[in-house]
């Protein structure tokens, strides 16, 4: 199993995680945890980049589903951006471009949070 | 300009319409932007203002309308009657003075207007509605013939972006299904290393969130009657204990879907938008209920997604059971740790080896039917320099009764050293005892003082089954009755009474506790009884003490089929014949 792991930074004020590895059912807790620590601090303006990201599980999208109105409820968003085709089939199979900003790049995520801010 | 340049000019520029229409048509696999084309090029070629495309429905037996473009009274996405004759559906065209009477009253000059065939080779698809030109001319015969090529090609294209859809449909419906079947595969993998019922309650709602793409999401679960939320979200507040339970009970099969009824009674449930519930049974006997709100694209839940519901739930909740059985083995082994340490404190408290007394020939054992019990015997020395021996049953058995015989043997080891008679010490137990436990705990008590000097025996029997004595040369028993009742059961109103036997040499006297008569055969039902206990003694007098009492356990073991249902204890003096030093 590859190490799954979660970096975390800031970009233009806003709030950047940095997936890697492998988002299964085990490693779920882990994405879960480092959400609701921005959630608690207060910070709504996420982009998740899944450039180093090789694989997700369901439970990693019901990660997503769990936390999606609890930072819009306070304002802000959740974008997600940077997918490899096999990572983004997944989120489309199920139907998550419905409800989600799924971007190309990191760079569009930060355009769309500042033009929806300004 | 000649008209037979001019005809050959058209011709052509209608043959490269349509050679570039066909090309972008057969690559388009969007059917909105075929029709749309196929509207737009033919209403620009030929000059019409007003043009529509129906397509067949062939479960309707009716033409849905696609597209208009300047009708008014005819509406996108309805079923329209169109033609009168199956014939039609073959002509290349006809004038819409042939239309369904039903059709709308839309077209101003019937006889001018047509519809024309959308069809392959071998079927018919629809109809391309052209009302009549905007300059009012016929159409002419070219024109018909452009029309209707292009309508050929876009009806080939229009079937081919169709089959590509379903395809693209199958072949997403599959990729699904793989997804869901390794979402299964990798969470009872992940199950089965798991020991955390929140942990798999966790990853359980995480997978069901995301594949079934939900927000709202709770699992109640109950292990004997509690009822616990072990895993939620999205819910709006908590649920009390009450509504965990009456949500519980109101699901009644394995998939419901909550009509009016349920709404009315439950406004938890309207109140958080649960769409199904799963509830899960094992056994017959449901064990979880399951609830999960609507998808967030509103797309309704299909079969396959409630059996992939009801798979991973069985599969969670299989393993959430699987948890609670096994608290339920550490448990218990920690009890049965527990109660092997109570045996073997327990059998401290009773004197082991047996110390010896001069002048008497002395045995005695105890039995347990469980772990720990409720019998009790001790010798001990008294401060005179005397043996006192001791007998007791304690009403019960197990921890509590143990407890209690504990109490007893820590009493009597203090009231040892202190200068009172038996009577007076047998009184003060039995207060105490009385104080201290609820009015249904007693014991039964015989204990006595061996006076070596003058071999003289004085005991008190509270309330203990008589213990027997067979004196020398004779076949008849005497029974020690004298004392009082038994400790614990009311306070001491008359003082307990001792009382004194002389013990001649060879004189057997034998204590008991009542599961030495008690022991029962179970095919007769019948107890081992007074009887045969007096017809053993008789039988082993000559022998030794240590003798007699195997003896004796022997004959009730035997005549139990070994199975001793309670404790068992005895202890045996046999006055020696001789003083030996």
């Amino acid at each position: 199993m590859k190490n799954f792991k979660i970096d975390h930074r800031t970009n233009n004020g806003l709030e950047v995680l940095d997936l890697h590895g492998e988002l299964d059912a085990h490693t779920a807790s882990q994405l879960e945890d480092a959400l609701k620590q921005l959630i608690s601090h207060k910070k709504s303006y996420i982009i998740v980049n899944f450039h180093q990201l090789e694989y997700i599980a369901s439970a990693g999208l019901g990660v997503f589903m769990a936390y999606i109105e609890d930072v819009r409820s306070i304002g802000g968003d959740i974008k997600l951006t940077n997918m490899n085709d096999k990572v983004f089939n997944v989120f489309d199979l199920l139907g998550f471009p419905t409800l989600y900003d799924i971007l190309e790049d990191e760079e569009s995520a930060v355009n769309k949070f500042l033009k929806e801010l300004s | 300009m000649n008209r037979s340049s001019k005809n050959n000019q058209q011709t052509s520029f209608e043959l490269k319409t349509v050679l570039e229409t066909s090309r972008m048509l057969v690559e388009s696999r969007d059917p909105d932007f075929i029709i749309n084309s196929l509207l737009l090029i033919i209403m620009g070629r030929l000059l019409v203002s007003k043009a529509a495309i129906f397509i067949f429905d062939p479960a309707q037996d009716c033409y849905c309308l696609k597209k208009s473009k300047g009708f008014d009274g005819l509406n996108e996405q309805q079923f329209y009657k169109i033609i009168t004759r199956k014939e039609q559906q073959n002509v290349s065209y006809f004038t819409s003075d042939f239309v369904h009477p039903e059709f709308p009253q839309v077209i101003s000059e019937p006889e001018k207007s047509i519809f024309i065939n959308l069809r392959t080779s071998n079927n018919h698809h629809g109809f391309l509605l052209l009302a009549a030109k905007a300059n009012n001319t016929p159409y002419r015969k070219e024109e018909l013939e452009f029309a209707e090529a292009l309508c050929i090609i876009s009806t080939s294209a229009l079937v081919n972006s169709q089959l590509f859809n379903e395809l693209n449909n199958t072949y997403r419906n599959l990729d699904r299904r793989i997804h869901e079947l390794n979402t299964l595969f990798d969470l009872s993998k992940e199950f089965n290393f798991l020991v955390d019922r929140e942990k798999i309650a966790s990853i359980f709602k995480f997978a069901l969130l995301g594949q079934l793409f939900i927000r709202i999401f709770f699992l109640i679960y109950k292990n004997q009657d509690s009822y616990s939320l072990l895993a939620a979200s999205g819910l709006s507040g908590k649920p009390t204990d009450k509504q965990l339970k009456t949500i519980f009970d109101a699901i009644k099969s394995d998939v419901v879907i909550p009509d009016s009824e349920l709404l009315k009674q439950h406004s938890w449930i309207q109140k958080n938008k649960i769409a199904s519930f799963i509830s899960v049974s094992f056994q017959n006997e449901k064990v979880a209920v399951i609830g999960v709100g609507e998808r967030a694209n509103k797309i309704p839940f299909t079969e396959n997604d409630y059996n992939f519901l009801k798979s991973l739930s069985n599969l969670a909740v299989i393993s959430i059971q699987k948890t609670y059985f096994l608290d339920e083995r550490i448990d218990k082994e920690r009890m049965e740790e527990e109660l092997s340490i109570a045996k073997s404190i327990q059998q401290g408290l009773m004197p082991d080896p047996i110390p010896q007394i001069e002048g008497i020939d002395l045995a005695a054992k105890t039995i347990s039917s469980r772990e720990v019990g409720g019998d009790y015997f001790d010798i001990a020395k008294s401060p005179d320099g005397n043996t006192i021996f001791s007998i007791a049953d304690v009403t019960g058995k197990g921890v509590p009764a143990a407890l209690l015989m504990a109490n007893l043997q820590s009493m009597l080891h203090v009231l040892l050293p202190v200068d009172i008679t038996l009577a007076e010490a047998t009184d003060r137990i039995n207060m105490i005892i009385f104080k201290n436990t609820p009015p249904d705990k007693f014991i039964t008590f015989f204990w006595a003082k061996y006076v070596s000097t003058h071999k003289l025996l004085r005991y008190v029997n509270a309330g203990h089954n008589p213990p027997l004595l067979l004196r020398d040369q004779s076949e008849e028993f005497e029974t020690l009755t004298q004392g009082g009742l038994l400790l614990g059961a009311m306070e001491s109103i008359m003082p307990y009474e001792q009382a004194d036997i002389q013990l001649n040499p060879n004189d057997v006297l034998v204590c008991h506790t009542d599961g030495v008569e008690e022991a029962m055969d179970e095919e007769t039902d019948e107890e081992y009884g007074t009887e045969r206990l007096k017809e053993c003694i008789r039988k082993n007098r000559h022998k030794t003490s240590n003798e007699i009492l195997e003896a004796i356990v022997e004959d009730v073991k035997r005549y139990s089929g070994n199975k001793l249902g309670d404790d068992l204890t005895l202890l045996i003096l046999k006055a020696s014949d001789s003083i030996s030093e």
